[in-house]
């Protein structure tokens, strides 16, 4: 829906709009990246998203209870000294939870931009570089998969794939494929055309070698950022998929299907779904402060 | 969805349910309509009653519906020949009566003065058309429940004598709902395909259909002709509208946007029955939730593998903790509100020490692994969840295959499972529960687990020859103690069907077969 | 300007049978077929393979897929298995409640998004700034399902002011159909209140940094005059850039939020039509989507020209 896969329309209009950095070099974006570090939000948001990431790789040593122990004895118990966070519908402790479930939000957010990281730039990369036929048979291909319904996407795929995180991140992967292409292939029709580029190729470099070398390296600024903010709405679609019964299988938990199971007891239990809500909301804000900051820093013309 | 049809709901303690089961099946008529201090008033005419339900129906013709939504709104615009009352017996319907010379024959009489909504006549010429129709049409979903039907002959314009291919002693309780549905002639020659969205003129009942828009709502309006002067019709109106979000109808019926609704969740039951705005009716049902074993592969064509999963299940544990008591413990397919419910036979009791044996019997000590199919549900998710973890005590690894009801279907049809959920929303003839489920037969049918036992296969045919319900009964005792050595499925859940409406509501009469037949309703 | 819209149709054809060729792929793999679920209660087999034959399923994909584009090309969209309805017929009817949607969530998206953004963009780093920012993340963090249960359990349960569920049409009847539609099109419209105002915000800041805005404060103009005639209309494009990209998105991909709401939207129909494996409904159903998103896309980039004479040379 709108919100969620919806994410990475939204996600895809902010691509639309990045602009390519302006001056090449490597030295600028580290100056870039310590501007980002002063913004003042942006270390909160590193903050965050570092711990989450400490949480996903201590899991087992943080969390208090076995995730999947059930006590039909004490379902629905409010938060309480035994239970920080209070226990689910069959008496689980939501707290360790979610603490399990950090583990596979991440990684449904990271693999799914990742993978579409590397077939877009990968694609885009081609597109740019070789032109013509190539060019308008892979941007045409990315056009369809933009104007495909990405929940008819992920509920095929899922169902191809049989129910579980795979055909989610499968799709994602997909649905955020086109937003890299687009970008890598501007970047690469910008920067070919620049003066050092021609100077490289009239000093007898390959084409392929050019690109390796001058065009890749200044394109990924802008991949940077986009993968940045990617990555906060693919662990949200991800939640938002598994309302329509997408995704993890249970007893395992993700952020996302921890709300969705909890939503028919928001008004008897909202902790259920406060836990994960509030962990997904900090993640995701997290990483969209960094991103921004990310954006800001590397993009000259947005800077004060 | 089709077969998966009922999700249970109400939160009703052990007595409670028992109570009802016995208000059902054996005390006198009183139901458990009258439920507030204005019921003693006299009925009233008009209003527009205003209907949630958790799904869209799918198709307007009777005879081609396999969702058991489509029979709510069926039973307010189409009459079967014979109908139930609250105790599931046999009442008569357009049928006035009926005979049977001998255990092939049965002869109709037929009700006179029945006009269907378009204006024609309801008559032999009529039903013998319907029950044509129900064996040729190609889309027919009811070919299998007339199958016994050999032919219709119309002795005179209200008599009509079917002839049987064998003795079929369900045959009337099938007639009580869409097998029973009879359908305007002309309705059907006229506009068949259409009939499927736009059943205007099509039925007999005490409402006429008005119109259709998918997924907002259905209208049906009041048949001011309808044959029967005693009681209603009084409502000028039904509105049914579909609201998939099961909180979001439950909210729509507490703040008034809707003054019935289908079913609640056992989760809000508590909070239904607290809220005085809300009058909640526990309607017990037919249903048999279950999951079949898959008895073509491994590891389930090993019968002790089949029972150290059916001992290490704790099904108290699973109707109190996932259902909340809205429901009871099944002992086998026939629900307590059936005449045939034998309730000497105890459900299977969890024995972890029995379990074990049995593993060790199968071959597998050490426990084994196999994989369950599930409806994508939050309560089948949760029921998994339990058993799952109930299993792992007994050393048995259960990994959960949540899909969606397409996909399940054709998984079952295909034997493509090992252990799958499946819940069927129940028939009043206990025949409907275990024929065809049980019976060997080749190729695709609901046989999912496709046991073949010729024990079985003799005693379920033999209940449908003898006529005697005495005689049935025992019978599908008999039958209940042997699915519960050779387990085509292990049964879970007997779910009652909590329904919920505003306190304005009034007269309605609770039939187990869950359907909300709204002839006498009135509002306040 | 005529020859670059006619370009882009041209391009949307290969597009559109990408498009087509997909769906019908991806369906035909996903397990389950539209038969076994209608006859899910019939024991007959037989039957059951009759019906397959005579819908022609049995076949070949690659013939199925040319006989679909066969009628297509003729016009024709097909039927639906389930109910026989044509499609066209079923789409149409869907279409207005998602429009009406769609445009009802971008204007409350617009109406918050222009003062939050434009206040944000001149207190840039203050704490009205950061209000802002904070604002327009809640807006795009919280699932959308869970946004809107909190609406209706908040406006519709405890207050009262709004209905929860269903449908009134607000051509018909405009203050019921607009309260009917309120919760849901402040759900959608949230999230979209969120990317536009970052959008604008952003592009507001880049203008400001333009040399021609440096002399007109030179001259001594306000800061809120700057960019009320100078900055606002170049700091439009992108803002129009999303929201035409979001109003194909909106159109069929509101799916939970007409869930929720029991809205009877195009992006319920799609995936209703996906569970019951109805071919056909699908198949002209994302056909029909996918024309809306490029088309949506068409007239952005013709809104760019209008905007802004400099593209059109492009």
């Amino acid at each position: 829906m709108a919100g969620s896969i919806p994410g990475s329309d939204l996600a895809e209009g902010a691509a639309g709009l990045a602009r390519p950095a302006a001056a090449p070099a490597r030295a600028q974006r580290w100056k870039g990246l310590r501007r980002a570090a002063r913004a003042r939000l942006a270390p909160l948001g590193a903050a965050v998203v570092m711990l989450a990431v400490l949480i996903a790789l201590a899991a087992p040593l943080v969390a208090p209870y076995d995730p999947l122990a059930q006590n039909l004895g004490n379902t629905l118990a409010s938060p309480g000294r035994q239970h920080l966070l209070g226990t689910d519908n069959v008496g689980r402790d939501v707290l360790s939870r979610v603490i399990w479930g950090t583990r596979v939000s991440l990684l449904a957010g990271l693999v799914s931009v990742a993978l579409a990281m590397l077939a877009g730039s990968l694609l885009g990369l081609v597109a740019g570089h070789c032109g013509g036929r190539v060019d308008g048979l892979v941007m045409r291909v990315m056009d369809a998969v933009l104007s495909f319904p990405p929940l008819v996407l992920a509920l095929a795929l899922g169902a191809v794939l049989g129910a579980g995180l795979t055909g989610v991140l499968l799709a994602l992967g997909v649905v955020y494929t086109p937003t890299f292409a687009r970008l890598m292939r501007g970047q690469v029709l910008s920067i070919a055309a620049r003066d050092y580029v021609d100077a490289a190729r009239a000093l007898g470099a390959s084409g392929w070698r050019v690109a390796a070398r001058h065009v890749v390296p200044n394109a990924i600024n802008p991949i940077i950022v986009q993968a940045s903010l990617s990555v906060a709405f693919a662990i949200l679609a991800e939640a938002s998929l598994s309302f329509l019964g997408l995704g993890i299988q249970p007893p395992q938990a993700s952020w996302g299907s921890m709300i969705n199971a909890g939503r028919g007891y928001l008004q008897q239990a909202p902790w259920i779904v406060f836990g994960p809500g509030a962990a997904l909301f900090a993640t995701v804000v997290g990483l969209n402060f960094v991103g921004d900051a990310v954006r800001d820093a590397l993009d000259p013309r947005t800077r004060d | 969805m089709a077969t998966t049809e009922p999700r249970a709901t109400l939160d009703v303690s052990r007595r409670d349910f028992l109570l009802l089961c016995a208000a059902a099946s054996g005390a006198p008529g009183a139901s458990l309509a009258p439920r507030s201090a204005l019921a003693a008033d006299a009925p009233k005419r008009g209003g527009t009653l205003r209907v949630g339900f958790y799904i869209e129906a799918a198709t307007m013709d009777p005879h081609l519906s396999g969702s058991k939504i489509d029979r709510q709104v069926y039973h307010n615009i189409y009459e079967p020949l014979v109908t139930l009352d609250v105790k599931l017996g046999i009442k008569p319907g357009l049928a006035e009566s009926w005979q049977q010379p001998d255990p092939k024959t049965v002869v109709f009489k037929l009700r006179r003065g029945v006009k269907f909504h378009d204006g024609t006549d309801f008559n032999a010429e009529a039903a013998r058309f319907n029950f044509n129709r129900m064996k040729t049409e190609p889309k027919s979903v009811r070919k299998g429940e007339v199958a016994s039907i050999d032919s219709v002959d119309v002795v005179d314009a209200y008599t009509i004598k079917m002839n049987l291919k064998r003795p079929d002693a369900a045959l009337l309780a099938t007639l009580t709902d869409r097998a029973g549905m009879m359908v305007s002639p002309k309705v059907a020659q006229e506009r068949g395909p259409e009939l499927e969205r736009n059943a205007k003129g099509a039925g007999t009942g005490p409402f006429e259909f008005v119109e259709w828009v998918k997924d907002d709502h259905l209208l049906i309006k009041r048949n001011e002709s309808y044959w029967n002067k005693q009681g209603g019709p009084y409502l000028d109106r039904v509105r049914y509208r579909p609201i998939p979000d099961d909180t979001v109808k439950r909210q729509s019926l507490q703040t008034g946007e809707i003054d019935v609704m289908d079913y609640v969740q056992p989760r809000d039951v508590a909070a239904v029955k607290a809220d005085r705005n809300v009058v909640v009716v526990d309607v017990p049902s037919l249903a048999d939730f279950a999951y079949q074993l898959n008895h073509t592969r491994p590891p389930f064509a090993t019968k002790a593998l089949r029972q150290a999963v059916a001992y290490s299940l704790d099904l108290e544990q699973i109707v109190k903790g996932v259902w909340l008591n809205v429901g009871v413990p099944a002992n086998g397919p026939i629900p307590p509100t059936s005449w045939a419910y034998d309730r000497s036979i105890a459900p299977i009791k969890r024995d972890l020490a029995r379990a074990k044996a049995k593993l060790a019997e199968g071959g597998q000590p050490q426990g084994f692994a196999f994989t369950m199919t599930t409806n994508n549900i939050p309560i089948n998710v949760q029921e998994a969840e339990v058993i799952q973890a109930q299993l792992r005590d007994a050393g048995i690894t259960m990994k959960i295959k949540l899909v969606d009801s397409a996909t399940l279907i054709s998984d079952g049809n295909s034997k493509n499972f090992e252990m799958i959920s499946y819940q069927w929303s129940g028939r009043p003839d206990p025949d409907g529960n275990t024929y065809q489920f049980y019976k060997t037969t080749q190729g695709t049918s609901l046989n999912w687990s496709g046991i073949s036992n010729r024990e079985i296969d003799a005693l379920l045919d033999r209940s449908r020859e003898v006529a005697s319900q005495t005689e049935r009964k025992k019978l599908f005792s008999e039958l209940t103690k042997i699915l519960q050595d050779e387990l085509p499925m292990v049964f879970i859940v007997h779910p009652i069907e909590p329904k919920a409406f505003s306190p304005k509501v009034q007269g309605y009469e609770p039939i187990p077969d869950g359907m909300m037949r709204f002839k006498d309703v009135w509002l306040v | 300007m005529g020859r670059l819209v006619l370009r882009r149709l041209g391009a949307t054809v290969p597009v559109l049978l990408l498009v087509t060729a997909g769906v019908f792929l991806l369906l035909h793999l996903t397990p389950g077929d539209p038969i076994d679920v209608m006859m899910a209660e019939s024991v007959d087999a037989t039957v059951k393979e009759n019906l397959r034959r005579e819908l022609g399923l049995d076949r070949p994909l690659y013939l199925q897929y040319a006989a679909w584009m066969g009628r297509l090309l003729q016009g024709d969209l097909g039927r639906s298995i389930r109910n026989g309805e044509p499609v066209i017929e079923n789409v149409s009817r869907r279409l207005r409640p998602s429009l009406e949607l769609a445009v009802y969530a971008m204007t409350i998206s617009l109406v918050v998004a222009f003062p939050v953004g434009i206040v944000s963009a001149i207190r840039r780093n203050t704490a009205i700034d950061r209000a802002g920012a904070t604002f327009a993340l809640v807006g795009i963090c919280v699932p959308n399902f869970l946004l809107a249960l909190l609406l209706i359990f908040m406006f519709g349960v405890t207050l009262r002011w709004l209905p929860i569920s269903g449908y009134t049409d607000p051509l018909e009847e405009p203050w019921n159909g607009l309260r009917s539609l309120a919760l849901p099109a402040i759900t959608l419209g949230l999230a979209l209140a969120a990317v536009v105002t970052r959008t604008l915000r952003s592009s507001l800041l880049e203008a400001l940094a333009e040399d021609y805005v440096r002399t007109a404060r030179a001259k001594g103009l306000s800061e809120w005059r700057v960019i009320w005639s100078h900055v606002l209309k170049n700091a439009l494009i992108p803002v129009v850039t999303v929201l035409g990209l979001q109003l194909g998105t909106l159109i069929g991909g509101a799916v939970i939020t007409e869930y929720v709401f029991a809205l009877p939207g195009v992006g319920r129909l799609v995936v209703d039509a996906v569970f019951a494996r109805d071919y056909p409904l699908v198949q002209g159903v994302v056909l029909l989507i996918a024309i809306g998103f490029i088309l949506s896309n068409l007239v952005v980039d013709v809104l760019y020209g209008w905007i802004d004479p400099r593209i059109r040379s492009r």
